[in-house]
């Protein structure tokens, strides 16, 4: 694996830098600091997938990607969208990918899967306004997608 | 840090509840404050990363996460650690149930 530089985040990089087992992981607020600066494009009213499928490049280096392998749960109809609950599942996945078309970027979280860990993930985002929900996952290599269109009734993101 | 684990089979459950703000950038211009949210998050059980996850301004206001791992014994500890962007860092503890 390759030594992971934790540089550029100040004092935070000192206290994690003092935990030795935490080298081995993947911070990619460190590693790919240019994926959480791309944009979606806010005229499209969450309808423009251009932002999300450039996330999915500059993460996964590939935009090829599959339906299937990704089970993703979110909700229908956000009344708040301060507080979407989303979970997804795939199985085998060593990297997934959580993107949305409704915030001003596209990226909201990447896990890395550790040996032990279980790709079955629960998180709450915020929604500025509907918009598609998109998970991406790297399974064997190749990279599988879910997506959403989740419907917010009350925007969250202070917009 | 609300953390609650619990041990299913061969797998454990985590709950954890971490106190952030997760100001956006858009939310702490309107709020006249300085945008800071959680930025990376992992948690280990007995020294190993069971769990790691790369954080933005999109997680919602004092983020809940759940996830499961393989292993984790009863009595045994889950350890979770949060940085934020301005590098404040914070680790909450809970055996597991």
């Amino acid at each position: 694996m390759e030594r992971r530089k934790f540089l550029g985040m100040g004092a935070g990089m000192v206290a994690v830098l003092a935990a030795p087992s935490m080298l081995m992981a993947t911070n990619y607020r460190e590693k790919l600091p240019e994926v959480w600066k791309i944009k979606n494009d806010e005229k499209a009213k969450g309808e423009d997938m251009a932002g999300v499928n450039a996330a999915i490049k500059a993460i996964f280096g590939s935009d090829k990607v599959e339906e299937g392998k990704v089970k993703l749960k979110a909700p229908d109809i956000a009344e708040n969208g301060a507080v979407v609950p989303v979970s997804f599942k795939a199985e085998g996945a060593k990297k997934i990918a959580l993107m949305q078309t409704a915030d001003p970027e596209a990226v909201v979280a990447i896990f890395d899967v550790p040996e032990r860990g279980i790709p079955d993930y629960s998180v709450r985002i915020k929604m500025q306004q509907t918009g598609h929900v998109v998970v991406v996952a790297e399974i064997d290599g190749k990279l599988y997608k879910a997506e959403k269109v989740v419907k917010v009734t009350v925007g969250g993101c202070g917009g | 840090m609300r953390i609650k684990a619990k041990a299913k089979g061969d797998k454990t459950e985590v709950k954890v509840m971490m106190k952030h703000p997760m100001l956006s950038y858009r939310e702490a211009k309107k709020k006249g404050k300085e945008a800071n949210f959680i930025v990376y998050v992992t948690a280990k059980n007995e020294g190993a990363v069971v769990y790691e996850v790369s954080t933005s301004q999109f997680l919602s206001k004092n983020p809940y996460m759940k996830f499961y791992f393989k292993g984790g014994k009863k009595g045994e500890e889950v350890e979770i650690t949060w940085v934020d962007l301005k590098g404040k860092t914070k680790t909450g503890k809970a055996k597991i149930k």
